[in-house]
């Protein structure tokens, strides 16, 4: 027992971190006659308790507030009491995080597992929590990123492999978090493990041990299981089917039923578009997709975060796979979802990531409308080239526009990942890698993207051209362009192809891979031997747009106005001056209670009620 | 269009589970869609996805890379422009590209001891790296068009090995490229000179001819008449404005809390 102890020490010491330890250790202690070395025993004992007192000493240190939050939090998760859960996870973690822990971590999971009465469900949730505090906040050293990956998997294990359905209930928005947490720490894994130059030693013989932490298989397998145990595919098939609810239980069985698996599962559809991204598979990722409907009424608008980053890297995938116009609709939805959304949403603890998300869409829209000139949402046009006016406008010039094209995919492209890791486990290949290291997926990536972009790289300034003009001699043509008449020929076979794009039609509910040939452009033409023939599709006037607008403003006007208070006629001058300051020092004498409350906006508000009773009066 | 693409008809059924299912990432079953490849460079097929299965399995277990399995995917990709297919490929084995180092079969995931061994490279040098330069090359020529480029850059003395040991192997390439650029013709063209088109085509005289009436093109003097189609009867249309009703949902909104 006493080398079971020593075993145990050189493990911890090993991590740098107690896995379970504190649990079963003291307990070893209560049989010291079996030991005839009493020095080691003494020790071992000794160590245990140290740790055993160390530990109520951090537990002691952990401010109260943290602690009645632990508690009522895993009561909360005891009791299954989804606003309850959702209120903790969503507010009480992110304020004492703020408070306590913004620049270190959380107590580690042993410290207060007394609080919790050592339970482990909830310790594998609270480690969940913990660990992507230490990615989000701080940096993770390999000892956090390979306990992240267990801990994870102990979760999915607990979910996928227990007897029957695991009696647990979580806000959907968390098992988003849950999910889209998994995918993040892989990527981060991935692009950490890929610098071959800043590991030292011992990381070094740990990624060469510990190749399955992370890897690519084990990420999927995870997802797929995920998949297959909430039976999510069938589900959608059923419900797309209109089948009954009766029917629909029945197909998904006892796991598909709850709403944690299923949810699980859904998001899992969409961290795997997520992962095949990440690694090039732009085929695949779609094809994932096939059974999830993407609209405002599917589950994945249930969760802002999942809704918006479905979009970003289906229309993504669009773009790598040339489907412009298909990419461009997918953004232009997203982003009218986005501002529409964003009356409601300010203070949501995810504001700024979606918004983040909002301004990569708001470039690659800048890249695909540059490609594919289309007519496309006046307000979400005139957002993107407020934003990146400069860039589009270099983009739309053709070949000198390439370094406006690379600035902003690099900006706005997921974060690529490689596949396999450096070969760690052999020096001399390892010294090779690092000699002449391959480009890293970013650069190529982009290299295959740019590659897209100057193959179509004349068709702007042919553009100009042939507009001014209904027919055209191609040697005349050439002439005005400096090129030789053969190779403007087949220029012109380029442009032709690029105004022809696969396109999924909006309505369709198919595999969002599918597709009709359309034109996509306004200027068409044909050559007939050395003639070209020049038509144009022109655009009616609208006048839709601009009276929306308009009839949206006026309601804005006249919903301020409506909410702002009367003006009284007793004192007009108080009513001339709308600023704040008079406001309020005129409100102690008409309430004194809202002068108590100090802040500026109660004050005012407060002011607001006090002229509204003196009105009635 | 697509529809083909993405489920070709020629697929077997057997291919299309694998393609389908999660055993695509299954490494014992690469042998069925490398055999389905072969099937696809002998008999004139062409399926993007199953070959991308294969390409994804690579990925994830660099010990199956087999670099003629790799080519034959990209000539056949490649007489897939102005599709992105090529590009599809090259993003899928980009991680490899650039490495002047083949790892040996031995250092799986699982075997410790790879560690000691000494370096060493293949038996032979990967026949990939010196080729994917020129298969890009071949395939931005046909992505932008310049088919008279592409067939003498094919046809000269540095792609030898690629014409040898593989273009050979591959039934119907010299076709599959004439059928690209059919097809940007056929959406260009109303009318196209004979010697203009021969150069696209890599014909003259006879062949030529012959391969016109097979498109069901006619001849005309100098010139080939290319049979109007959607693409080369060109309009002017007025576009008229459409309002949808989503668009009105704030003013319809608003409308209701009043």
């Amino acid at each position: 027992m006493a080398q079971r102890n020593v075993y145990e020490q050189e493990l911890d010491e090993d991590l740098g971190d107690n896995l379970d330890f504190a649990i079963g250790n003291y307990v070893q202690s209560g049989a010291p006659g079996l030991y005839d070395d009493q020095v080691q025993l003494d020790q071992a004992t000794l160590a245990a308790m140290q740790m055993q007192l160390a530990q109520q000493q951090a537990l002691a240190g952990v401010p109260d507030a943290v602690k009645r939050f632990i508690v009522h939090f895993h009561q909360s998760i005891r009791d299954g009491n989804l606003a309850e859960i959702s209120l903790a996870y969503e507010s009480g973690w992110n304020r004492l995080t703020e408070k306590f822990y913004a620049k270190t971590e959380w107590p580690e999971a042993e410290i207060i597992s007394p609080l919790v009465g050592d339970d482990p469900i909830f310790l594998i949730l609270y480690r969940e929590l913990y660990y992507r505090h230490v990615y989000s906040r701080l940096s993770p050293n390999i000892d956090d990123r390979f306990h992240s990956y267990e801990n994870s998997c102990e979760l999915f294990n607990y979910l996928l492999n227990s007897d029957g359905p695991a009696p647990l209930d979580l806000p959907e928005q968390w098992l988003w978090d849950i999910i889209d947490e998994f995918i993040y720490q892989f990527q981060s894994f991935c692009s950490w493990r890929s610098k071959v130059a800043n590991k030292n030693e011992e990381e070094i013989v740990m990624l060469i041990e510990g190749t399955q932490i992370w890897s690519c298989y084990s990420v999927l397998n995870v997802l797929y299981s995920l998949i297959q145990k909430s039976q999510i595919l069938e589900y959608l098939k059923a419900t797309q089917a209109g089948e009954t609810p009766e029917a629909v239980a029945e197909i998904v069985g006892e796991y598909g039923t709850r709403s944690l698996y299923r949810m699980l599962g859904y998001f899992s559809i969409i961290g795997l578009l997520r992962v095949h991204t990440l690694l090039g598979d732009y085929t695949l990722a779609l094809k994932v997709m096939d059974n999830v409907e993407l609209s405002q009424k599917a589950p994945l608008a249930r969760v802002t975060a999942c809704h918006v980053a479905t979009y970003y890297y289906v229309g993504f995938c669009y773009l790598m796979l040339r489907r412009y116009p298909d990419a461009n609709r997918t953004f232009v939805t997203i982003l009218n979802f986005i501002n529409r959304m964003r009356q409601y949403h300010t203070r949501s603890y995810q504001y700024d990531q979606v918004n983040k998300t909002g301004d990569r869409m708001y470039a690659l829209l800048a890249i695909c409308s540059a490609l594919s000139p289309s007519r496309l949402d006046d307000n979400i046009m005139n957002t993107v080239k407020e934003k990146y006016g400069e860039q589009y406008g270099k983009m739309t010039q053709g070949s000198e526009g390439l370094p406006a094209f690379e600035e902003l995919f690099i900006y706005a492209c997921p974060k690529f990942i490689a596949a396999n890791p450096p070969p760690y486990e052999n020096e001399v290949q390892l010294a090779a890698w690092q000699e002449e290291p391959p480009a890293d997926p970013v650069t190529r990536h982009l290299a295959l993207f740019l590659a897209d972009v100057r193959a179509q790289d004349t068709v702007p300034t042919l553009r100009s051209f042939l507009k001014l003009y209904t027919s055209l001699d191609a040697g005349k043509l050439a002439n005005f362009l400096d090129a030789d008449e053969e190779e403007l020929v087949q220029q012109m076979m380029v442009m032709k192809q690029c105004s022809r794009s696969l396109t999924r039609p909006p309505t369709s509910a198919g595999s969002l891979l599918e597709g009709e040939i359309v034109t996509t452009t306004d200027l068409d033409f044909a050559i007939e031997e050395n003639t070209v023939v020049i038509a144009e599709s022109t655009v009616g006037r609208r006048y839709g747009g601009w009276f929306i607008r308009n009839i949206e403003h006026a309601q804005r006007v006249f919903d301020s106005l409506r909410s702002q208070p009367l003006p009284i006629s007793k004192t007009p001058a108080a009513t001339a001056v709308p600023n704040g300051q008079t406001e309020k020092s005129e409100a102690p004498a008409a309430q004194p209670r809202a002068a108590a409350g100090r802040s500026g906006g109660r004050a005012a508000w407060g002011a607001t009620n006090a002229r509204r009773v003196e009105i009635e009066a | 269009m697509a529809a083909t693409w993405i489920r070709p008809p020629t697929r077997p059924a057997e291919i299309d589970t694998l393609v389908e299912g999660v055993d695509r990432y299954n490494p014992s079953n690469v042998q069925y869609l490398e055999d389905y490849l072969y099937q696809q460079t002998r008999e004139r097929q062409y399926d993007c996805l199953a070959n991308l299965a294969i390409l994804k399995l690579y990925q994830f277990n660099q010990d199956l890379y087999n670099s003629d399995v790799v080519i034959n995917i990209l000539l056949k990709a490649l007489t897939a422009a102005p599709g992105p297919d090529f590009s599809l490929c090259l993003a899928l084995i980009g991680d490899r590209s650039v490495r002047a180092v083949t790892r040996p079969v031995s250092n799986m995931a699982t075997d410790y001891f790879s560690v000691h061994q000494p370096y060493q490279t293949t038996d032979e040098p990967d026949p990939l790296l010196p080729l994917l330069p020129e298969l890009t090359k071949l395939s931005e020529l046909l992505m932008t068009c310049r088919f008279p480029q592409f067939w003498s850059i094919y046809r000269s003395p540095e792609l030898a090995p690629l014409r040898d040991n593989y273009t050979v192997e591959c039934v119907g390439f010299e076709d599959a490229v004439r059928e690209v650029a059919i097809r940007a013709v056929r959406q260009t063209f109303r009318r196209i000179g004979t010697k203009r088109l021969g150069t696209y085509l890599d014909l003259e005289g006879s062949e030529l001819e012959e391969y016109v009436h097979e498109q069901g093109w006619v001849l005309d003097g100098s010139n080939v008449v290319v049979p109007p189609n959607a693409d080369n009867v060109v309009r002017s249309t007025v576009q008229n404005e459409e309002l949808k009703l989503p668009q009105l949902a704030k003013i319809i909104a608003h409308a209701q809390m009043a």
